[in-house]
């Protein structure tokens, strides 16, 4: 026999973005729970608002089978004396288990030989389970700020209203701090008032729609999706895509209602960017596009409540965005009066790191390294444009919109400086600086912006590692991933063919200036910042190809990052093939002789002379021509070719190991071809450190 | 209804549930919070009722009467029940209906809102209250103040009162909230608004200031020395409001600033400690009162919160 299960969680107002994941949570732990709890069960799905978190899963039988498990006991060696009488210890444990010593077996662990009996557990009736699974679960959801209220002790995201345990008909009783479960669960806070009984778990859902609450977020998302476009058409616009707001609005109601308002025309010649910012990072509010992207005089408002009279709290939301617009105006004009250039020495009062100083000086630094990435991008033309958009590129940090509106930053340079007459390359260099933001985020359309940015990215990452500051694996203040990701998008994405090395050094002779550093501590910065790109690079690069490829690629240098990449690629296309296997465990041989028998072997190239083999001769030719090949390949960016070039090498190199015995007698023989072998490991040195790949992981060895 | 209208119903209201009327602390603040009618009675185990009106003044938020939604003094109607009751949420939504507000034709969220006051080493999680999309009170559960624990939990309720009334009286600028019949609150405070925002960034002098800054740190440090909690926190409020002035009057550099704060929030914690000592050595004398307003439905898990206190003795315990 079996019946639905229903678990809800009734709350007041959690924080929008904890709702469904604390949902997630409750559904893990009470599965888990009945699981531990051997209550075979069906399909379970999540409910969740800003005032409840509730689970229903089907069919959780009302009674868990009979088992058998092993009581493990003491340890044979303590079980028995000499005199192989049963000591203490083993009838102690007999009498525990209410058995004679007699029936006890001994079994073999890994700890040696045990005293074990096999217990057999009465199956239990849900009735005295679930009262445990449901409690230890509303106890285990975990949420980044935990509160406590009235005179409790437990904590919670927002104090528990209401406890709802229903399994079939009858009641779970659960305790949490001041609240005892029932049956009972409420409806939307002003609409449907007062408590509900819920007679069977399966008609929650649509009591609770009847109370006015759309429980199932999916669906109340759904709602609030089509209320808005609805809205929007209404109005001659469309909404752009934006799901954090969508999924914020839906954890902010119960029962939601789009409501299209206006705002001022004169309002329209603020930059878009600041309308769409007033009206979705406090208000939450929707923008109203036209169908060429501009925002139109319009908003939606989405309300928990359909009010009796929608132009009475129409009234309210107009007022809160006339008067945050009417703010922004303020700050618009008000920064306006000041050419950007002119707040430049403003940022030697704005600390960026204590250490590292002023955003003046990281902006100092910045644009010398943008010059010298100019340079080396080849782009020397842009240099009068890079320096002055780097000059320019935090001035709107002392803007008054920007401290209002921090997300602006940049965007709001690009207007500043349009409105100062700066040059439209530099205000667009300004605003793109930024870019990529995150990982979905586009490149810059046009270098200076992007010379400019991997020039901040670079002397942030180069001045938290000389500082010893790099990020931990909780902590990243400094947006230190993001940055080194950044750099990576920007050199693959604009195509940069300039060494990494290089520029990291270039980042830390000015971060090591302010810092005082000696040699010795930036080669260490320099060491620990290449290993920290390595480490993004693999992380990035794990949908391109298997994780010891990846590493083996790396392994072989990504100074040249578009190099490195396409040496991966190439890999990838070859790595699943039959022959490559078997070619990784080959070369693997060679690498391991050299190491192990090169130490001693002086560097030079192995002497024709000393060949005793016909298969000698054929491998020194072949890996001669391989190397010549490989590299003419990588110099004219032909991964493929060169990685072909190298596999070459796998028959004249098996007819070599087939034929010759590397560790023979003679030593000047044997050393030849010890330098012969050292010659077919440096054909591949270029492509990837085949040391790496796992022979096992491919296909047969 | 009238700016005092507002007032009377919300007092009503709040008197009606069993608070203490106080009058509004009569030394310079910039929140009702800093009141000690919240910040030393939210310490420790006693109870705590109260509901009262409080000038904050924020000279760095003076506009000298020229800005329609921004005042150098504003009024919050202040609320705290301690332990918070059960049923807050409710008695304070029939305040809203009071005023006028009914939840069936206004959308009333409570939107997550973490609050911190820095210069008190206080901090708690509540909500703004939304009415159509306009905040309209600061919704706060404390769970810590002047760095100890708050055992039991006050729930801290703060109207912006000026605000309610431009939506209620539907006026698009503070000074043409009627405060009664035929008299505005222009007529009331603008002249008020004018002088102290030209004091706040033109008239102070800051090396008066600076002086007066450390006055009132030392006095609070000797104060503390005698065992006076009440007028060191006084001397304590003094400095916070100084600061303010000195803030606003741009004398003090963004790197001192972390400085300053610092000074008031240690001021202020020694303050939090030497008050809860003098009220343990009291007996904590309002527990025996049993006084709570609202539901306070029995605990079913674990020993309550405010028995934490029964130990507490010489030692801080945060």
């Amino acid at each position: 026999m079996s019946a639905d299960l229903l678990f809800e969680v009734g709350t007041e107002e959690l924080p929008a973005g904890a709702v469904e994941p604390a949902a997630e949570q409750l559904k893990a732990l009470v599965l888990a729970g009945l699981d531990g709890a051997r209550l075979g069960h069906g399909a379970a799905r999540t409910f969740a608002t800003p005032r409840r978190l509730a689970v229903l899963v089907e069919s959780v039988v009302d009674r868990s089978p009979d088992a058998t498990r092993q009581a493990l006991g003491p340890s044979v060696k303590a079980a028995f004396g000499p005199d192989g009488a049963p000591t203490k210890a083993a009838t102690r444990f007999a009498e525990s288990q209410g058995a004679a010593v007699s029936a006890l077996r001994k079994v073999q662990t890994p700890r040696g030989e045990y005293l074990a009996i096999e217990v057999t557990e009465a199956g239990r009736p849900a009735s005295a389970l679930l009262p445990g699974v449901l409690g230890a679960a509303v106890h285990g959801i975990e949420f980044k700020k935990r509160m406590r209220w009235g005179d409790v002790e437990q904590s919670f995201a927002r104090p528990v209203q209401w406890l709802l345990g229903l399994h079939g008909e009858e009641v779970v009783p659960v305790v949490f701090a001041d609240v005892r479960s029932g049956r009972m669960t409420f409806g939307h806070r002003f609409l449907s008032p007062g408590p509900q009984p819920v007679a069977h778990p399966r008609d929650y859902p649509g009591l609770l729609e009847r109370a006015h609450v759309l429980a199932d977020v999916a669906a109340r998302k759904e709602r609030i999706r089509v209320e808005v476009t609805a809205a929007a058409a209404r109005a001659g616009g469309r909404v752009p895509e934006d799901p954090a707001l969508l999924d914020q609005v839906t954890e902010l109601v119960e029962w939601p209602t789009a409501v299209l308002g206006s705002f001022e025309e004169r309002h329209l010649d603020l930059p878009p960017e600041v309308l769409v910012q007033e009206m979705t990072s406090h208000q939450r509010y929707f923008p109203v596009l036209d169908p060429a992207g501009r925002p139109l005089p319009r908003f939606i408002a989405v309300s928990n409540t359909p009010v009796r009279d929608p132009a009475l709290s129409l009234r309210g939301y107009e007022r809160v965005l006339r008067s945050r617009l009417t703010d922004g105006r303020f700050f618009f004009d008000e920064d306006r009066k000041v050419p950007l250039v002119d707040r430049v020495p403003a940022l030697e009062r704005v600390v960026w790191q204590g250490k590292l100083g002023t955003y003046a000086e990281k902006v100092g630094r910045i644009r010398l390294l943008a010059a010298a990435l100019t340079r080396a991008v080849g782009r020397p033309e842009l240099l009068a444009v890079v320096d002055r958009a780097g000059l320019l590129a935090k001035a709107d940090l002392t803007t008054g919109m920007v401290g209002e509106f921090p997300e602006l930053q940049g965007v709001m340079g690009r207007e500043y400086a349009l409105a100062s007459g700066e040059p439209p390359a530099v205000a667009q260099a300004i605003a793109d600086h930024y870019l990529p933001r995150g990982a979905s985020d586009p490149v810059p359309a046009d270098d200076p912006g992007a010379l400019v940015g991997m020039a901040d990215r670079l002397d942030t990452l180069a001045g938290l590692f000389a500082l010893g500051k790099p990020p931990s694996a909780s902590a990243d203040p400094f947006g230190l991933r993001r940055a080194c990701l950044g750099v990576v998008h920007l050199v693959l994405g604009r195509g940069y063919r300039l060494s990494l090395g290089e520029a990291v050094d270039r980042a830390l002779e000015g971060v090591g200036r302010k810092l005082g550093l000696g040699p010795a501590q930036l080669a260490e910065a320099h060491a620990l910042l290449l290993e920290f790109f390595r480490g993004r690079l693999k992380a990035l690069w794990a949908d391109r190809a298997r994780a010891d490829v990846v590493e083996a690629v790396l392994a072989a240098g990504f100074d040249d990052l578009h190099s490195a990449r396409a040496r991966l690629d190439a890999f990838a296309q070859v790595v699943g093939a039959p022959d490559f296997t078997p070619l990784a465990v080959a070369f693997k041989r060679v690498a391991n002789i050299v190491d192990k028998q090169g130490r001693d072997v002086a560097a030079q190239a192995a002497d024709p002379r000393l060949f005793q083999e016909a298969s000698e001769t054929a491998l020194a030719e072949a890996a001669r021509h391989a190397a010549t090949e490989v590299h003419r390949a990588l110099a004219a960016d032909d991964a493929p070719a060169a990685l072909a070039a190298a596999r070459g090498l796998k028959g004249p190199v098996d007819a070599f190991f087939e034929k010759v015995l590397v560790m023979t007698e003679d030593r000047a023989v044997r050393d030849n071809r010890v330098r012969l072998l050292r010659e077919v490991a440096q054909v591949f040195a270029p492509l990837a450190d085949l040391a790496r790949i796992q022979a096992e992981a491919g296909g047969t060895p | 209804m009238t700016f005092q209208d507002l007032i009377l119903t919300l007092q009503r209201h709040w008197a009606a549930q069993g608070c203490i009327l106080a009058q509004a602390y009569d030394v310079e603040v910039g929140a009702g919070t800093m009141a000690p009618t919240t910040f030393l009675r939210a310490l420790g185990p006693e109870p705590w009722n109260v509901a009262y009106v409080q000038p904050s003044r924020r000279p760095a938020d003076g506009r000298f009467g020229e800005n329609p939604n921004r005042l150098f003094q504003h009024h919050q109607f202040q609320v705290i029940l301690k332990p918070s009751p059960k049923d807050v949420q409710s008695l304070y939504l029939e305040s809203l209906r009071a005023i006028g507000i009914d939840p069936l034709e206004h959308d009333l969220r409570f939107v997550e809102d973490d609050w911190e006051a820095p210069t008190l080493g206080a901090w708690g999680l509540g909500w703004e209250v939304w009415c159509d999309g306009m905040e309209i009170t600061q919704f706060t559960y404390f769970q810590q103040c002047g760095g100890f624990e708050c055992r039991p939990v006050s729930a801290e309720l703060t109207y912006g009162l000026e605000r309610i009334a431009m939506y209620l009286q539907n006026v698009e600028n503070i000074f043409d909230v009627e405060w009664v019949r035929g008299v505005t609150y222009g007529e009331v405070f603008h002249r008020n608004e004018v002088e102290m925002s030209t004091y706040a960034f033109r008239a102070s002098d800051p090396a008066v200031l600076f002086g007066l800054f450390e006055t009132y740190e030392k006095e609070c440090t000797r104060l503390l020395g005698q065992g006076l909690p009440l007028p060191a926190y006084e001397a304590a409020l003094k400095c916070s409001h100084t600061f303010n002035l000195l803030d606003a009057r741009g004398a003090i550099s963004v790197t001192e600033r972390a400085g300053f704060i610092k000074r008031v929030r240690d001021n202020a914690r020694a303050c939090a400690e030497a008050y809860l000592k003098v009220r343990a050595a009291l007996g904590f004398p309002l527990v025996k009162t049993g006084w709570t307003v609202g539901q306070q439905p029995p605990l079913l898990e674990g020993a309550p919160a405010s028995k934490s206190w029964e130990s507490f003795g010489a030692e801080p315990k945060s």
